[in-house]
């Protein structure tokens, strides 16, 4: 029924899209380990959502299966995350995003400053990017979007761990362990203040 | 530990003071209730003695002008034997025990020992000021979001919203929160403070802990 992927022909675009914001922040790793000997991130995740996830988020959000749905409505086709040892290098990571050439920043969410209520901590932007073709709209040079998460090493590890739970049903104990989770969480954020206050405390001397 | 002494009978607080710096605590004295008020909003006490009838403010009233401000520290009141009445007033406002006079040295030391020793096992759990909230059970400091701070850090935390509004020494906190261990260096101050401001700014708090690194430090509504 479906034939060829949900995102047309720019299906063949979108990893350029990738790629070339990647190379963005690579600078900035490179220039972050001249300067202090270590990389501004601990590694980076990226995807392209795949065609049959796209196709089911368009169902779920009642949207027509088409490359408009999945590249304007929908703006999490191109995916980011941003794994950092320290809490201060999210910002400072998120300050350099806004300043990226061809870059707009549409809307921002921080998780970190205002935790969801189960304890989840992250910090969240949707991108449009200027791209060198001619996009859905017919505009060239055309946009396009980019979701980016920011989180630490803790958050991250943190996050996958209550992902297991989210995708586990019938779970003996739910309401102890969904709170066992939330102290967990607000210890790593313990952790993270603190290993942060030390890193401030060694460079200042 | 940190007395405040209010009597206006020179003799007597001097002689009083001398036993207590003897016996190893530090002394400041105040000959009115007025003069200890503004002592009290100024230093972190571990025991205060007043006399009850002192001119310009007697110290029942100094008592509960103490306890409006959110000091619970402990008050030992001192009485003149027929001054029934006044010791259930003095009792009924807030104080904690009360000797009435003559009384023996021993038994002052005794009874504020004994302050001590109560306020300590029975510190409330739950201090709140401003936005933050700290459960000193559990560990968690509370604002817009929840943080759970260490055994020391929270601690500190405590002792900071028990003598909030106040200057603190450094070596005061140190006597208070890391007393029992000899081997750790005076700079862990310092660096607790530091974890609690970052813990405080990061959990959204309107108060904040000012003082530079040599101290003193105070925590005060942002």
């Amino acid at each position: 029924m479906n034939t060829g992927s949900i995102y047309g022909t720019y299906e063949q675009l979108l990893p350029g899209v990738l790629e070339h914001f990647l190379g963005e922040l690579e600078k900035l790793n490179e220039q972050t380990k001249q300067l202090t000997g270590e990389g501004i991130y601990e590694h980076l995740h990226t995807r392209v959502k795949s065609d049959s996830s796209m196709r089911e988020k368009c169902d779920r959000r009642g949207l027509p299966q088409t490359a408009r749905s999945a590249l304007r409505d929908i703006m999490d086709a191109i995916g980011v995350r941003v794994i950092t040892r320290f809490i201060d290098d999210i910002m400072e990571i998120v300050e350099y995003i806004r300043g990226i050439q061809g870059v707009e920043v549409v809307t921002e969410k921080d998780y970190i400053r205002n935790a969801k209520p189960n304890g989840y901590r992250s910090y969240h932007m949707i991108l449009s990017v200027e791209v060198p073709w001619r996009d859905i709209d017919g505009e060239e040079p055309g946009r396009c979007f980019i979701e980016v998460q920011l989180r630490t090493l803790a958050m991250d590890s943190w996050a996958s761990l209550e992902h297991q739970l989210k995708y586990k049903k019938d779970i003996r104990n739910q309401k102890l362990i969904v709170s066992e989770l939330k102290r967990c969480a607000d210890e790593l954020a313990g952790c993270d203040l603190s290993m942060q206050t030390i890193r401030n405390l060694i460079r200042s001397e | 530990m940190r007395i405040l002494l209010a009597e206006d009978e020179e003799q007597l607080s001097r002689a009083v003071a001398a036993v207590l710096s003897h016996g190893g605590y530090q002394v400041d004295i105040a000959s009115n209730g007025e003069i200890a008020v503004d002592y009290a909003s100024r230093n972190a006490y571990d025991c205060m003695v007043f006399d009850i009838m002192m001119p310009v403010m007697d110290g029942i009233e100094a008592m509960e002008k103490i306890r409006e401000s959110g000091d619970s520290t402990p008050v030992i009141l001192l009485t003149a034997k027929a001054e029934v009445e006044d010791r259930i007033a003095g009792l009924d406002a807030g104080a904690d025990d009360y000797l009435t006079k003559p009384f023996s040295m021993g038994e002052l030391s005794a009874r504020i020992r004994s302050v001590i020793r109560r306020r300590d096992g029975l510190s409330p759990k739950h201090l709140t000021m401003g936005n933050i909230s700290l459960n000193t059970e559990l560990q968690e400091l509370k604002a817009v979001n929840s943080i759970r701070l260490g055994k020391k850090e929270s601690e500190l935390m405590e002792y900071f919203l028990l003598n909030r509004e106040k200057d603190l020494v450094p070596e005061e906190i140190f006597r208070h929160i890391w007393a029992d261990d000899s081997s750790i260096d005076h700079d862990v101050v310092w660096v607790y403070v530091s974890y609690l401001r970052n813990k405080l700014v990061a959990v959204s708090a309107d108060v904040v802990i000012d003082g530079k690194k040599e101290g003193p430090f105070r925590l005060s509504k942002r």
